[in-house]
């Protein structure tokens, strides 16, 4: 099976007032089909600007991303659906508004549209909240509806940047558990970037770790144990003491300490 | 009704009566000309006196303000929404929008006037022009400070330029419009009354003009009060209409 | 650096657009740029009109006395509704309904009760500016940290005390913000008095070149008002970045 998402030898600069900041430096990579995908490394290491290159928001300075084996030069909501950290949702829409957007922006007539988004809602817990505005929900709600946003416009892929970087460690946790259980059943291939040792371990089948700035790939561990993980296991603290040790130098380095 | 706001009420009311009473007074004591300053009950004869031109006159102001209205919302909304979506444009227009935006228009009017003469024509165009711009300004504004996630997330969605717009930029820039209508019409009514005053030949602005030169001070201030009352009114709905039209965001 | 030539250029080709125009459909009433400068230069030489520096500073002290008034109402009644309780629901209503009237209908009262002279100006000037400053007074009194007073008066501060070391910087930014737009607004209200009817002043001149369709010296001394009301907002910013840099 060929990979889905090819990402080969892709740089980026960008141009900042203090000069030039090289996110990425020549960073290669490839998702199969199916996989859920961590990206981890410390701040400022380009994992979100990789994202917005799988998404086509970014463009690369060099080098090529391929999802489906077609080159990425702009969003391709057929394909990729993207979660941001801030859930953006539209505040003048409701939570089933919100959810339907992505098929509304592909003109999918408006019976289908609100069929799909109100089926969605169940898994995604929300079935009493379908007319409530954003307003009215918890960041918890607010992500979930981000997510069953991009959940509606059945794409092969979903990226997630940070999805749940704004919420207490609780509700992360049992966001957590919730993705795991909608991407077992749904099959997607989830590219997922996040500061969380806890989540690259409890949720992924392969990790990619990045240095710090420029970013660059140093890492990939691959996690074939089965779900739901024990985190408590030998196997586990062991692989989360190899992980912080190839992450601990680089948060350092970002942090200016070395 | 709380007793605070029994309080209230009765402090606003008492002091109205008490007002009304003492000038009452005090008129009928001679203690002011009435010819400056004349009597409540005097005023309340001149409502009857002066109804119909009043009334006549209002119409046609509300009238020439409604076309001044909407022109320069129209117009207010969609240069607002053209220049502050346009980065370049934006950065180069500004500083003109600005500068024209923060000059007392009165000094353009007599030029307004020469060219088009008296009557209706100077008083829209005036009109439009006073209320455009604190529009202008108030949209260019709320353009600007449309949350960027929002605009990020249609895109990654596959939003075109076109739906960009319709679907995140109007919708988002509601309460900046809904704030700028309720500018606008003070600012229109103003520019009207204005130019009724200083060449007209109708208009509510025309016949308080008349009133005073003629001192006819009931008359005059009948008419203050009937086109108060119908500002006062006019903001009010408009305030209500706001909040109607407000409730997704608490 | 290259917007600034893109502004300069846009200036540029209005000023040659209003050139050729001008000329073209007539010369007299549309006012052609070329025809400004020597306007100006008669004006200032005291040519045109003797009596401009007169003017300039009669308007300048209804202004100064309209904004003076303004300020001392304005932070009366602001204080006055905002530190009572009752009496600010009582009347902070009918401060506000009165603002949603467009000030220009009291002024044909206002010429009634005082004429043409400078006295109706200044009150209209003083009706304009007075409203801005009252409703900062108000919006200032609310945003104020009630904790701030609470910790002062904890303290033992006296209520005078209280008020003059803990609120009035507090409220200092809005305040200074209504004071300038008070100017700003006391200033229009001074000269939209003058061209709707007076004797004397700025306003007087620009309606006289008006009426006798002397149009070059009318723009000519619209020009020297701009630079008045340019001038004196522009002296209420450096004020008001002073403040800004003592409430921070």
């Amino acid at each position: 099976m060929s990979d889905l998402i090819v990402v080969e030898h892709v740089g980026k600069r960008y141009q900042t007032s203090s000069g030039p900041i090289e996110a990425l430096h020549d960073v290669s990579l490839a998702v199969g089909a199916g996989e859920f995908c961590t990206v981890i490394g410390p701040s400022g290491c380009g994992k979100s600007t990789l994202l917005g290159m799988l998404g086509g928001l970014v463009t690369a300075d060099g080098g090529r991303v391929l999802v489906d084996g077609r080159p990425v030069s702009a969003p391709d909501p057929r394909r990729v659906a993207t979660v941001f950290q801030e859930a953006g949702l539209f505040p003048w829409r409701t939570a089933l508004e919100n959810v339907e957007f992505g098929l509304e922006l592909q003109g999918v007539p408006r019976e289908r549209r609100r069929a799909v988004a109100t089926e969605l809602l169940g898994p995604l817990g929300l079935r009493d909240f379908a007319a409530k505005y954003p307003r009215e929900l918890s960041g918890g709600m607010r992500q979930r509806v981000a997510i069953g946003r991009a959940l509606a416009i059945d794409t092969q892929i979903i990226l997630m940047d940070e999805p749940f970087g704004a919420l207490d460690e609780q509700t992360r946790l049992l966001m957590g558990e919730w993705l795991l259980e909608i991407w077992r059943r749904t099959r997607k291939t989830v590219v997922f970037v996040t500061h969380s040792l806890h989540e690259a371990l409890a949720l992924s089948t392969r990790v990619v770790v990045m240095t710090a700035r420029p970013g660059r790939i140093k890492r990939v561990l691959e996690l074939p144990m089965p779900y739901p993980r024990a985190m408590e296991s030998a196997e586990m603290v062991g692989l989360r003491a190899t992980l912080w040790g190839e992450i601990r130098d680089e948060s350092l380095r970002a942090m200016g300490e070395r | 009704m709380s007793r605070d706001t029994l309080r209230v009420r009765l402090l606003q009311i008492v002091s109205v009566v008490a007002l009304l009473a003492i000038w009452e007074g005090v008129a009928r004591l001679g203690w002011v000309d009435p010819l400056f300053v004349p009597a409540p009950s005097a005023v309340v004869g001149a409502f009857g006196r002066i109804g119909r031109s009043a009334l006549a006159g209002l119409g046609d102001t509300l009238l020439k303000t409604a076309v001044a209205y909407v022109l320069s919302v129209v117009l207010g909304v969609a240069l607002g929404v053209a220049i502050g979506s346009v980065r370049a444009l934006r950065e180069v227009l500004s500083p003109f929008v600005i500068a024209v935006y923060g000059m007392p228009k009165i000094l353009v009017l007599p030029w307004i006037v020469l060219i088009l003469g008296f009557g209706t024509a100077p008083a829209i165009v005036y009109g439009t022009i006073h209320g455009l711009f604190p529009i202008l300004v108030l949209v260019m504004g709320g353009v600007r400070d449309v949350d960027r996630t929002l605009v990020t997330v249609a895109r990654a969605f596959g939003a075109s330029t076109w739906q960009l717009y319709w679907k995140v930029l109007l919708p988002a820039i509601v309460p900046t419009v809904l704030a700028g209508m309720r500018l606008g019409i003070v600012f229109c009514l103003l520019g009207v009354l204005i130019v009724e005053m200083f060449a007209g030949v109708r208009g509510m602005g025309y016949v308080m003009g008349s009133l005073a030169n003629g001192f006819q001070a009931p008359e005059l201030f009948a008419a203050t009060a009937l086109v108060s009352a119908a500002s006062i009114a006019i903001v009010l709905g408009l305030d209500a209409l706001n909040d109607r039209l407000s409730h997704w965001r608490g | 650096m290259r917007v600034r030539l893109l502004r300069a250029a846009i200036l540029a080709v209005f000023l040659l657009a209003w050139e050729g125009v001008a000329r073209a459909a007539n010369p007299l009433l549309y006012v052609p740029p070329s025809a400004v400068l020597p306007a100006l230069r008669r004006l200032l030489a005291l040519d045109s009109y003797p009596d401009l520096l007169p003017s300039v500073l009669l308007t300048l002290r209804e202004i100064a006395v309209a904004y003076a008034l303004a300020i001392a109402a304005g932070l009366g009644c602001g204080f006055a509704l905002g530190l009572n309780r009752v009496i600010g629901r009582a009347y902070a209503p009918i401060v506000g309904a009165l603002y949603a009237v467009p000030a220009v209908v009291w002024y044909p009262s206002l010429m009634l009760f005082f004429g043409l002279d400078a006295a109706s100006k200044i009150a209209f000037g003083f009706l304009l500016g007075f409203f801005p400053i009252t409703l900062a007074v108000l919006a200032g009194i609310r945003q104020v940290n009630p904790h701030m007073l609470a910790v002062a008066r904890a303290f033992g501060a006296r209520p005078l005390t209280v008020f003059v070391k803990v609120m009035i910087p507090a409220m200092m930014f809005t305040l200074v913000g209504g004071l300038r737009t008070g100017l700003a607004l006391s200033v229009i209200g001074v000269i939209v008095g003058e061209i709707l009817g007076s004797k004397a002043g700025m306003g007087a001149l620009i309606n006289h070149a008006y009426g006798l369709f002397r149009t070059a010296d009318y723009v000519a001394l619209v020009v020297v008002t701009l630079v008045l009301i340019v001038g004196s907002d522009a002296v209420a910013g450096l004020v008001e970045r002073r403040a800004e840099r003592w409430s921070d």
